[in-house]
């Protein structure tokens, strides 16, 4: 199978969504030696990539026009079997491919592009793709409300790097010289969307809290944003600075100590579209505290491998009651995320849709199937 | 007769599903099978069934589901009744297959190891049911052509759920009650909820006549393998051999009703005093039934007026010898058991409560089985609709067309007429001009220019997006057929039939622990009379069914036009307004909004 990616950005990339395009594009590579993948990102380091045999990026083509034009020549000359669509913007682009050169289309939603209404340019690729890969259930249901039906829908949930093992945790929590204090810990982006990542619920729920044996509770908070200001004034405001620390930017290989030297990991946010950090930290041996807001209930299992709570939920309480209960044993806590959501589980679950992929078409939809 | 139902955790990323939830979605429907209860869990743990048993054949536990291949590798899981299982039987048992039970559950099982999914191209009957395949890690399910038997399904990406109703698959409690607007909106206009829709966003009909694989990667779309339209309009094609069409007819329905009297209990009757009810009995005598209970509901409200069904059917059963059970319902009867009715709904309905009543007095006559004359207007071109459409169409074909002119006569009716006209009339000139239109009209609780009375204007606009009616009546219709009675049949069988009348069937037989057969609604005896279908019209092919007995229905109730089991409904629903000015179509738009109102969402 021959398939043309589409992405914003993927090897050479920073974030979620390269972070995710990398993986998946990778597991297509891995799934079958038969299979070969062309790469064309619009951002990230400007050179070539090439990871392992088959699987190779081009040089990124920032502007829109040039790289529309490299992708059409790319298709007339290497005619793709499969399109795939990284990002719901380059779906009209996506869709011309697929018509010119008679490949299935395949195309990704990542999880917020559905929560506001798409205009009809990028839902009717949607609609129109063999297979619309969405990161969760809560994802495919909003994807099913605008387009009328899921049935092209195949949810492929994220997945979570090796790096990411329980490990050395007293090592770990001497590096952030946490002495006696149990912390609480919160890596994301420090969005000023209101109340979009629940910082602030965190450090609202702050006075008065500590451990049953009276021990301090810290709460570590890493990653940059426009909201940092704001938020260290609200803890200043408080009376709780002391016990919110701004980590500011942790580079990727701190992630895993990081995640170990947590007690908690706390992220009541109510825009995710999945949460991936969620794995991180589970994977890490770090239980979870998260919403029931958009995709979160997936990797915390509908409450089976973390906690969750209601949005108007007392965060204050929901913590007091989980620094007092016996942590998870980690090696357990890793190991059950790393069956569901580990590489190999979703390199398993690449390879159903790509199963899938074969024999879509060949069955002909029924009255299930009409709108 | 059963219910039956599961959960698949095929996605890698979804939790091992719960066993307290297949539990309870199968305990919900403790009615459809109060005789046993059983369940199997794959080897991993990731697939459930569960089944609910009204034993009907093989009584034993030999009988029990999930019931097992000899391999193990095969799990079924059924309700409903495959008739011409004993040839099925035979065939493989000439091959070489052994049977554990004399059930027709096993069938299934051989035949799907030996024909795979095409296995339905074998069966008569109605019928839900799912197979699992422990070697392949495969879901199967099919439901049979005319849809008799229900199957809900409920997929969220990650896990896979099936029950036979959709109140069983709320009560497991992991499926969201988020509105489906072309449900709802699909209620109200057709008084009625419309498949493949359900009042839910997540819960699906798998639609009659279509089977659906579930593997590891998720479920593929439902697909067709049989269509009452499709065989309709293939029967209207046909060339028939010149003489009697009652001749025709006759060895077709007795091949139907001999099929529909498989069972190890007593197969009872309910009696109206019309013609489809009248005729199965005097076939079942032929078919060689000795002893036969038939039920007859009586209201005193009726006593001497034209709806009153008891001289009649007295009449018939004592010409065919059967045991007449005259059944009494009143008023203190139907309030008592409204908040019962209601609670045995699985979908709302403005109908059905007839049939409620009729299955609760056949379980207390001791019976478990019992045939209903139900689909013989679809099949033999019995109700009006099927002069009436082709009438208005071409009366209202030139008008219709006439631009602004069906909205000015819209206005005219509502300003001019609000009272002393039918409640539709308004929509005459909208819809009438066009068969599918005209049809709709026929058959319509509301229009849709009318659901601001009771919806929000966005539920009416996405439900009106999603559901299409005229669209969906469009795709029913087999319109190269070239007979008007074929595709009105085949029109009344994929709405009126399939979302309404056999529905009520189902849940209203099912709340009582009764199974009801519907030799009338039968694929086979479908193939064999469409192309008489096709040439029926007037009252010909309902008097040709009242000959079709060795003893034929008398002559004075042969003439008798369309009655069925009506009840006093109207005058106990309005019990205290004023009932001179409620017409019967205000009475149901009063009683859909009643039971939409107490809906436990």
């Amino acid at each position: 199978m021959r398939i043309l990616a589409l992405v914003t950005d993927a090897f050479g990339g920073y974030g979620g969504i390269a972070r995710y395009n990398c993986d998946f594009l990778e597991a297509l590579a891995a799934v079958s030696p038969a299979h070969e993948v062309r790469v064309l990102a619009r951002i990230g380091e400007d050179r070539p990539f090439a990871v392992g045999a088959n699987l190779h990026q081009d040089r990124p083509v920032h502007a829109r026009v040039p790289f529309a034009l490299r992708a059409i020549r790319k298709t007339l000359a290497w005619r793709p079997d499969v399109i795939y669509c990284g990002h719901v913007f380059h779906g009209p682009l996506a869709l011309l491919l697929a018509r010119l050169s008679g490949a299935r289309l395949v195309s990704q939603l990542h999880g917020t592009e559905v929560w506001q209404p798409l205009g009809r340019i990028h839902l009717t690729p949607l609609r129109k793709s063999d297979m619309v890969l969405c990161v969760s259930r809560d994802t495919r249901a909003r994807y099913a409300r605008q387009a009328g039906s899921a049935d092209n829908a195949f949810v492929l949930a994220n997945t979570v790097a090796p790096a990411f093992t329980p490990g050395d945790r007293a090592r770990a929590r001497a590096r952030l010289d946490l002495g006696e204090a149990q912390a609480l810990l919160t890596v994301s982006r420090l969005d000023n969307r209101d109340g979009y990542k629940g910082h602030d619920r965190v450090i609202a729920a702050l006075p008065g809290l500590h451990t049953p044996d009276g021990r301090p509770v810290i709460y570590l908070i890493a990653g940059t944003g426009p909201d940092g200001p704001r938020l260290a004034r609200m803890a200043d405001d408080l009376g709780v600075t002391d016990r919110v620390r701004f980590l500011g930017k942790v580079p990727e290989e701190d992630l895993p100590d990081l995640y170990r030297a947590a007690d908690l990991f706390v992220l009541p946010s109510i825009g995710e579209g999945f949460g991936i950090v969620y794995l991180e930290a589970m994977a890490s041996g770090t239980p979870v505290l998260g919403l029931t807001v958009g995709g979160v209930p997936d990797p915390l299992s509908d409450g089976e491998l973390g906690t969750l709570l209601g949005p108007d939920d007392d965060i204050h309480h929901a913590l007091t009651a989980l620094l007092g209960r016996e942590k998870p044993d980690p090696l357990e806590l890793a190991s059950k995320v790393q069956n569901r959501f580990g590489i190999a589980s979703f390199r398993t679950r690449v390879k159903e849709a790509c199963e899938r992929l074969l024999v879509t078409n060949s069955v002909p939809g029924g009255l299930g199937s009409i709108n | 007769m059963c219910g039956i139902n599961g959960i698949y955790a095929y996605n890698v990323a979804a939790g091992q599903p719960d066993r307290a939830e297949l539990i309870a979605t199968r305990d919900a429907m403790i009615a459809r099978g109060p005789d046993g209860a059983g369940e199997y869990w794959s080897a991993d743990g990731r697939l459930g069934l569960g089944h609910r048993r009204l034993a009907i054949l093989d009584l034993s536990d030999r009988g029990a589901q999930p019931m097992a291949s000899a391999s193990g590798r095969y799990r079924v899981v059924f309700n409903g009744e495959i008739y011409n299982f004993p040839d099925l039987r035979r065939g493989l048992e000439e091959q070489g297959i052994g049977f554990g039970s004399r059930s027709d559950t096993e069938v299934l099982l051989y035949l799907y190891e030996r024909h795979g999914e095409r296995m339905v191209e074998h069966l008569r009957g109605m019928y839900a049911f799912s197979i699992w395949d422990e070697t392949a890690q495969t879901l199967f399910l099919a439901r049979d052509p005319y849809g008799i038997k229900p199957l809900y399904v409920a997929d969220d990406g990650w896990t896979f759920r099936f029950a036979s109703q959709v109140k069983a698959l709320l009560a497991g409690g992991r499926i969201p009650r988020e509105a489906e607007p072309a449900g709802v909106v699909g209620f109200h206009l057709w008084g009625s909820v419309p498949e493949p829709f359900t009042l839910y966003r997540g819960i699906r009909a798998l639609p009659a006549g279509h089977t659906q694989l579930v593997d590891r990667g998720g479920p593929h779309p439902p697909r067709p393998f049989a269509s009452v339209s499709g065989l309709l309009g293939q029967g209207a094609g046909q060339v028939l051999p010149s003489g009697d069409p009652a001749d025709l007819l006759r060895p077709a329905l007795l091949d139907s009703v001999r099929a529909h009297l498989l069972a190890d209990v007593e197969v009872g009757l309910f009696l109206s005093s019309g013609i489809d009810s009248g005729a199965i009995l005097g076939l079942m005598r032929d078919a060689g039934q000795e002893k036969i209970t038939a039920i007859t509901l009586a209201f005193d409200e009726f006593r001497g007026t034209g709806d009153d069904e008891t001289s009649g059917a007295a009449e018939m059963a004592a010409r065919y010898g059967a045991r007449h059970v005259m059944r009494h319902v009143d008023e203190a009867e139907f309030h008592g058991d409204l908040p019962a009715i209601l609670a045995a709904m699985d979908q709302p309905t403005i109908d059905g409560i007839n049939t409620w009543f009729i299955a609760k007095a056949a379980r207390e006559a001791g019976l478990k089985v019992a045939l209903s004359g139900v689909g013989g207007d679809e099949l033999l071109a019995g109700y009006p609709s099927f002069t009436d459409i082709p009438r208005w169409a071409a009366l209202l074909r030139l008008p219709s067309a006439v631009p602004g002119l069906p909205t000015l006569f819209r206005s005219a009716v509502a300003a001019l007429a609000p009272t002393r006209m039918p409640p539709k009339a308004a929509g005459l000139l909208h819809y009438g001009g066009s068969w599918h239109g005209a049809f709709f009209l026929r058959r319509a609780l509301l229009l849709p220019f009318e659901l601001d009375e009771v919806l929000d204007p966005d539920t009416i606009a996405e439900g009106l997006r999603r559901l299409d009616p005229l669209g969906q009546v469009a795709a029913a219709d087999p319109v190269r057929s070239g007979s008007a009675s074929t595709r009105i049949a085949a029109m009344e069988s994929s709405f009126y039939l399939r979302n309404q009348l056999l529905r009520d069937v189902d849940w209203a037989g099912m709340a009582h622990s009764i199974e009801i057969r519907t030799p009338l609604v039968d694929s086979e005896l479908l193939r064999r009379v469409a192309p008489l279908t096709a040439r029926f019209s007037g009252r010909a092919g309902k008097l040709a069914l009242a000959r079709s007995p060795s003893l034929p229905l008398p002559d004075r109730l042969m003439q008798k036009s369309k009655t069925g089991f009506s009840i006093p409904s109207s005058t106990w629903l309005m019990a205290g307004k004023d009932q001179a000015r409620q017409s019967r179509s205000l009475v149901s738009r009063e009683w859909a909004r009643t039971i939409m109102a107490g809906w436990d969402r």
